[in-house]
């Protein structure tokens, strides 16, 4: 992809085309996924425009933070749609630290490809050479960039771009709500009122 | 009445430097008082519709702070060190606006205890620091700790602690109702055989003074309250300042230099508007309570040739004893739902290792409080293990969120000349002026406390049947949001910056009340000790105006 105005849609093809279809085998829950969110941005609901990232770095960008925040039985990174996020910021609240991001991303790339003479970028890699790999460089300040980013795109305000449906707050239970009553929680249920001490010997 | 507008150049009786947690209150007392009065604050106003519950923006893009982009920090541990400009979060942060940090703190509003104030002479010198008395003591405030609870408004159980210093009168609101985090601390720490009692809290309970009561949102930390149930100057003491008729906030107004006469007078500040227009505001007189970062460094960018290292910096200490408080953290999951991310930061607290104990073989006092440490973008960057930082296990742990807590705790941090606030050499900020450059490195024995604490924290979690719990690794101070010690009060002019009343030794008609004005830490929490100094220096202030004092 030459534009870095990509659809999400040409994202998938880029993904399942020029990258290769193992990776979209290996992450097919998660681009199913995807696609479903494809069609909701087709329907006007959802910004699934790329504004910084190309599909290369898309696709690395998405599977690293499918790693970070995995989807099992339940949502991860992929359907909370962090890859958007983290697009969308360095567009927007982090435009600041676009060029910084895009430098480690690159480097990243250019030292996967150092160690993967025979092609490929790291998203074509399983999901246990991704682990293994991410294991590799979890020290790097890249990584960290990706975790906070990861992270920042499944649990910030949707408006941002990620936490699609409140899908990360729903994972990690949190209600965004600017009212709530007592009890709380389990614990604060039954609680009897504070017990007041005897007086204690003056120190 | 309508808040007052004073013409430009119209020369006024006080300019405060400076809208926080001291600001407002020093405006409100001055301004009662009957003085013409305008307080100058940097950033801009808002109001309680501005505020929304953006955890990106706030903790993350510092939307309400002194950001490292307008306003740049260079950090360094020891004078040995090239500073380095810090990127990300400031070192020294605070709130950048009408209110100041009296609106995004957590609101925490214990007093202080009587032993705080006279620690050098119960406990001896600590070599190589400048612990020292402060020259006033608990009972000299206890009067204005009372006037903070009752006019500022805090929520609270008297009698409550049974380490609490003697009070004169009991909180005006009940306490917040507890969370279920606050009543696993009381259950953990009272089978250890502790004393935990409901945490006093600057943020109504109940509707007081046409405010309506915490509607238990949870975004306290690093926010402003959208209900103004929270005690900040905005709600409380600013609008009763512009009430008076006689005081001007002025927003968007970046004081950068005190002015002085040739005879040492303080004639007025300099300042630049919204613009970047300069401006001088004459005063008969000036106080700042800029904070414990900023109000030193005026005073450094004050400099003249008359003055060159500073004003009112003639014994040095001007920047220096910076303290913060120190801070650790013990992680627990628990069987079933706590929610801690509704309602208030904090609901219990421990007390009993407040004093410091010789027999530990090192100084250091504090205590602990139960708590979801930050909002969930937070709790998931911060709180997993390094174990569990990614991955299947770092998802099982955020999933856990609702059932994880917090105990965090509070301690001293010993006042140290090499730690210190000055200008950066080269460094400037946006509008051109010298930045901020942060020296700082930890006392062993507070990072020492610091564990101490960690482990009965630990021990508290475990008692309380926590499934799991962890300690979150110490490490040395890059900065903090409890900003003392840098205009240091004292008897002596060749060891402080301020006497007992907040008059600079040097300049007579120049006071400074926030937290540099603190001589030792405390134990955390400082804001409530903060508007109680503000409290008790307006009246004196006042009494030395009216006297013809100034």
């Amino acid at each position: 992809m030459k534009n870095n105005n990509t659809s999400r849609r040409d994202f998938l093809r880029a993904s399942g085309g020029a990258i290769g279809a193992a990776w979209v085998g290996l992450n097919w829950p998660a681009v199913a996924a995807a696609a479903q969110h494809a069609h909701e941005a087709a329907a006007g609901r959802i910004d699934h425009e790329f504004k910084v990232l190309d599909a290369r770095r898309a696709c690395d960008v998405a599977a690293i933070a499918a790693q970070i925040v995995p989807t099992d039985d339940r949502p991860g990174a992929t359907e909370a749609g962090v890859v958007y996020f983290i697009d969308h910021v360095h567009a927007g609240i982090y435009a600041s630290a676009k060029a910084d991001f895009l430098a480690g991303l690159t480097a990243f790339q250019a030292e996967f490809a150092r160690l993967h003479p025979d092609g490929g970028q790291f998203a074509d890699l399983d999901a246990g050479a991704q682990r293994e790999y991410l294991k590799s460089v979890e020290a790097t300040p890249f990584f960290g960039q990706m975790r906070f980013l990861t992270i920042c795109g499944l649990l910030a305000l949707p408006s941002y771009g990620g936490n699609e449906h409140k899908l990360g707050w729903q994972l990690v239970g949190f209600v965004d709500q600017h009212a709530w009553q007592p009890p709380f929680g389990h614990y604060d249920r039954d609680y009897p009122g504070f017990v007041p001490y005897a007086k204690a010997p003056q120190s | 009445m309508s808040p007052r507008s004073y013409k430009p150049g119209e020369t006024v009786d006080f300019v405060v430097v400076g809208s926080g947690a001291a600001g407002g209150v020093m405006a409100r007392e001055l301004a009662r008082a009957g003085f013409d009065v305008i307080v100058m604050e940097q950033g801009p106003r808002f109001t309680a519709a501005d505020f929304r519950h953006d955890e990106l923006d706030y903790w993350f893009n510092n939307a309400l702070l002194n950001s490292p982009q307008a306003s740049p920090q260079t950090f360094r541990r020891t004078a040995e060190e090239t500073a380095q400009r810090v990127k990300d979060f400031p070192a020294l942060w605070y709130a950048r606006m009408v209110g100041g940090s009296s609106n995004h703190f957590t609101a925490n509003f214990w007093r202080f205890h009587e032993v705080d104030f006279r620690e050098r002479s119960l406990l001896g010198a600590i070599p190589g620091t400048s612990f020292a008395d402060w020259p006033i003591d608990y009972a000299e405030l206890e009067p204005y700790y009372t006037k903070v609870e009752w006019d500022v408004g805090v929520s609270g159980l008297a009698g409550a602690s049974r380490f609490d210093p003697p009070r004169s009168k009991p909180y005006p609101m009940p306490p917040l109702p507890v969370k279920s985090s606050g009543v696993l601390l009381e259950r953990g720490a009272r089978k250890l055989g502790l004393h935990p009692f409901p945490a006093p809290m600057a943020i109504a309970s109940v509707p007081y003074k046409g405010r309506p009561a915490c509607a238990h949102c949870g975004f306290c930390m690093g926010f402003g309250c959208e209900m103004q149930a929270k005690s900040s100057t905005l709600y409380t003491m600013i609008p009763e300042a512009e009430a008076t008729g006689r005081c001007e906030v002025r927003s968007e107004s970046y004081v950068f230099r005190v002015d002085v006469n040739d005879r040492d007078r303080v004639t007025g500040v300099t300042y630049f508007d919204r613009d970047r227009r300069e401006h001088f505001q004459p005063a008969r007189a000036v106080v700042l309570c800029a904070n414990g970062a900023e109000s030193a460094r005026l005073l450094l960018m004050s400099a003249s040739a008359r003055n060159p290292n500073g004003l009112a910096n003639s014994s040095g200490m001007v920047g220096r004893n910076l303290m913060f408080n120190t801070y650790s953290e013990v992680h627990a999951i628990f069987e079933h739902e706590l929610n801690e991310y509704k309602s208030v930061q904090v609901t219990r607290i421990v007390h009993d290792f407040y004093d410091s104990d010789p027999k530990r073989g090192f100084y250091g006092g504090g205590g602990f409080d139960s708590r979801i440490s930050l909002n969930p973008i937070g709790w998931a960057l911060f709180a997993p293990p390094a174990s569990r930082a990614w991955g299947a296990d770092f998802k099982s742990l955020i999933e856990a969120m609702p059932r994880a807590m917090v105990v965090a705790t509070h301690g001293t941090s010993l006042p140290l000349e090499s730690n210190r606030v000055d200008l950066d050499p080269d460094l400037k900020d946006a509008w051109g002026l010298p930045a901020m450059r942060v020296t700082y490195k930890d006392h062993p024995d507070d990072l020492k406390f610091a564990a101490f604490l960690q482990d009965r924290g630990l021990e508290v979690m475990q008692a309380a049947g926590a499934q799991q719990a962890w300690k979150a690794p110490i490490t040395e101070a890059t900065g903090s949001p409890h900003l003392l010690g840098t205009c240091r009060m004292g008897n002596d002019p060749a060891t402080s910056v301020v006497d007992r009343y907040h008059r600079t030794h040097d300049v007579r008609n120049l006071f400074v009340c926030d937290g540099s004005s603190f001589v030792t830490s405390g134990r955390g929490q400082p804001t409530m000790t903060i508007q109680a100094l503000a409290f008790r220096a307006g009246e004196h202030i006042a009494g030395f105006a009216r006297r013809n004092e100034i």
